[in-house]
């Protein structure tokens, strides 16, 4: 435990010089940019920024890419709120009631609630990283095929007990989903799953790219049937919206340490960062005493998947360093920024520092 | 209850819409039934998974489109004819924008799919439309072709300027 402090201390030592500071700085701005460009997400972000950090000391570009990586999973709840555009992923729970406050003149609220969960649901995961790391791993290396399959199956029983529409048209739209990601190679026996000698598709559907054309095509055309103004949402946010969100918030303390807990625990194990939004969201309209008003903008709505996204995020780094697995596709290319750096991510990387 | 003519109930858009997801299960079905879907030597053959999917598909479609031609639910309207028509208005333009974009390059069929939406839809004067379809193009340009060098569609004007 206070090897543990020590450890933590000696870090907030090394991280916290001016030059430090600044590539936090310029990590998270371009994080955030990435987040925001639908095209662009995390993964790809830190990817095609990889090659800026190698002009740098090892811990300033580690620095650096983690910011990136945070900058990115925030960046994907603006758009989310602002434009019911989900630019990662994970936010697209957030679009469920971020979107709506934004269309009743409530976009500044979501904002702040998005940004504040998302600190809260990272601080918290940090410290359980902090701490947890090394029982955790023991623990999640019993994970196995069986484990990772009831996880997804919950997700997906609890997205089909989620939905206002019928059970079946959310079976067929769920299986429509898998039967698009099988499309392409198959990486076992190398043969071609459902391409019909089209060779663009041989890599499979992008999930950004499904992503867009189903809701930001389907937004325009929504936008389109109810006539052309482009509902304006503008965020006015001002330091009085931020302090008056702030004072609201603490009231939705129970969903943010629930989101929390659903996060870092399919962050670990690792679900990621997308089935955990989904999870807390459901949790949160089960228990709230406001679930049925879910869906119409309730700020407890924007801080159950945000919590958890994020607090999966940063525990996805977890495996990642502890075993070597990646939680998330970005975790996956900061692995690969990581080894170009000489660490080996691993049981052994607590042991080689 | 009496819709307007001309009006799509939602009802016929479920049949419709679970229709063409029973025909889409039927082509996922087929094709992984064509590359194996049994159990093989080694295990599950490469359209294992997928067939099942594919019968899954077909199956909830199917629940889908019973449930909508018994429904005894009152008609609900889907789209009204001028929506319908303001939704073609963006729909038209789009699918001539993807045609256009393999015959001269996405940056400048976007720079003209800008302006069109810009002059027919939004009835901005010229003098606003010109800098900003030029504009967002070359940006796009510059941010993708030279600073993230993703390539994309690109025609003859660029191959005139050397890219």
């Amino acid at each position: 435990m206070i090897e543990a402090v020590d450890a933590l201390f000696h870090g907030f030592n090394v991280a916290l010089t001016w030059q430090n500071m600044l590539f936090m700085l310029v990590g998270i701005v371009l994080g955030v940019l990435i987040g925001v460009l639908p095209g662009l997400g995390g993964a790809n972000g830190v990817a095609i920024l990889l090659p800026l950090t190698f002009s740098m000391s090892p811990t300033s570009a580690i620095i650096m890419l983690s910011c990136i990586y945070w900058g990115a999973l925030f960046g994907g709840a603006i758009t989310s709120v602002l434009f019911n555009i989900p630019g990662e992923p994970w936010s697209v729970a957030t679009t469920f009631d971020g979107y709506p406050m934004a269309q009743k003149g409530q976009a500044g609220e979501a904002l702040t609630a998005a940004f504040t969960s998302s600190f809260f649901g990272t601080l918290i995961a940090v410290i359980v990283l902090t701490f947890l790391a090394p029982l955790v791993a023991a623990f999640a290396l019993k994970f196995g095929p069986a484990e990772f399959f009831a996880v997804q199956l919950l997700t997906f029983c609890s997205f089909v007990g989620m939905s206002r529409e019928g059970p079946f048209k959310v079976i067929a739209s769920m299986m429509i989903g898998f039967a698009l990601a099988a499309v392409g190679l198959d990486t076992v026996t190398g043969q071609l799953r459902m391409t019909f000698g089209i060779n663009e598709i041989i890599r499979g559907f992008d999930f950004l790219v499904a992503v867009i054309g189903l809701f930001g095509i389907g937004e325009i055309l929504l936008t389109m049937e109810e006539g052309f103004t482009l509902k304006g949402t503008s965020a006015k946010i001002n330091p009085r919206v931020v302090l008056q969100t702030w004072a609201k918030l603490p009231k939705y303390w129970v969903t943010a340490v629930r989101g929390t807990l659903v996060g870092c625990w399919m962050g670990i194990t690792p679900g990621g960062a997308t089935p955990a939004s989904f999870m807390s969201y459901g949790l949160a309209k089960r228990f709230s005493k406001d679930g049925a008003k879910f869906g119409t903008g309730q700020l407890e709505g924007v801080v159950a998947p945000e919590t958890a996204a994020h607090a999966a995020g940063t525990s996805a780094l977890l495996p990642m360093l502890t075993l070597g697995i990646p939680g998330s596709p970005t975790a996956a290319v900061l692995l690969g920024g990581l080894l170009i750096w000489g660490l080996q991510p691993g049981p052994l990387l607590s042991s080689s520092c | 209850m009496n819709l307007e003519r001309g009006t799509v109930s939602t009802r016929t858009m479920e049949i419709a819409v679970a229709l063409l997801i029973m025909g889409l299960g039927a082509v996922v079905m087929y094709d992984n039934w064509r590359i194996g879907a049994r159990w093989g030597e080694y295990g599950p053959q490469a359209g294992y998974f997928p067939f099942y999917i594919g019968v899954m598909i077909f199956a909830a479609s199917t629940i889908v489109f019973l449930q909508a031609v018994f429904s005894r639910k009152p008609r609900q309207p889907f789209a009204e004819p001028a929506q319908l028509k303001s939704i073609m208005s963006l729909v038209v333009p789009t699918i001539i924008y993807i045609g256009v974009v393999y015959a001269i390059g996405i940056y400048i069929a976007s720079a003209i799919y800008l302006a069109y939406f810009m002059r027919v839809l939004g009835r901005y004067p010229w003098r606003t439309i010109a800098p900003i379809a030029i504009c967002v193009p070359a940006v796009l340009f510059m941010l993708f072709e030279i600073w993230f060098l993703v390539p994309l569609p690109k025609g003859p004007v660029e191959d005139f300027f050397g890219y």
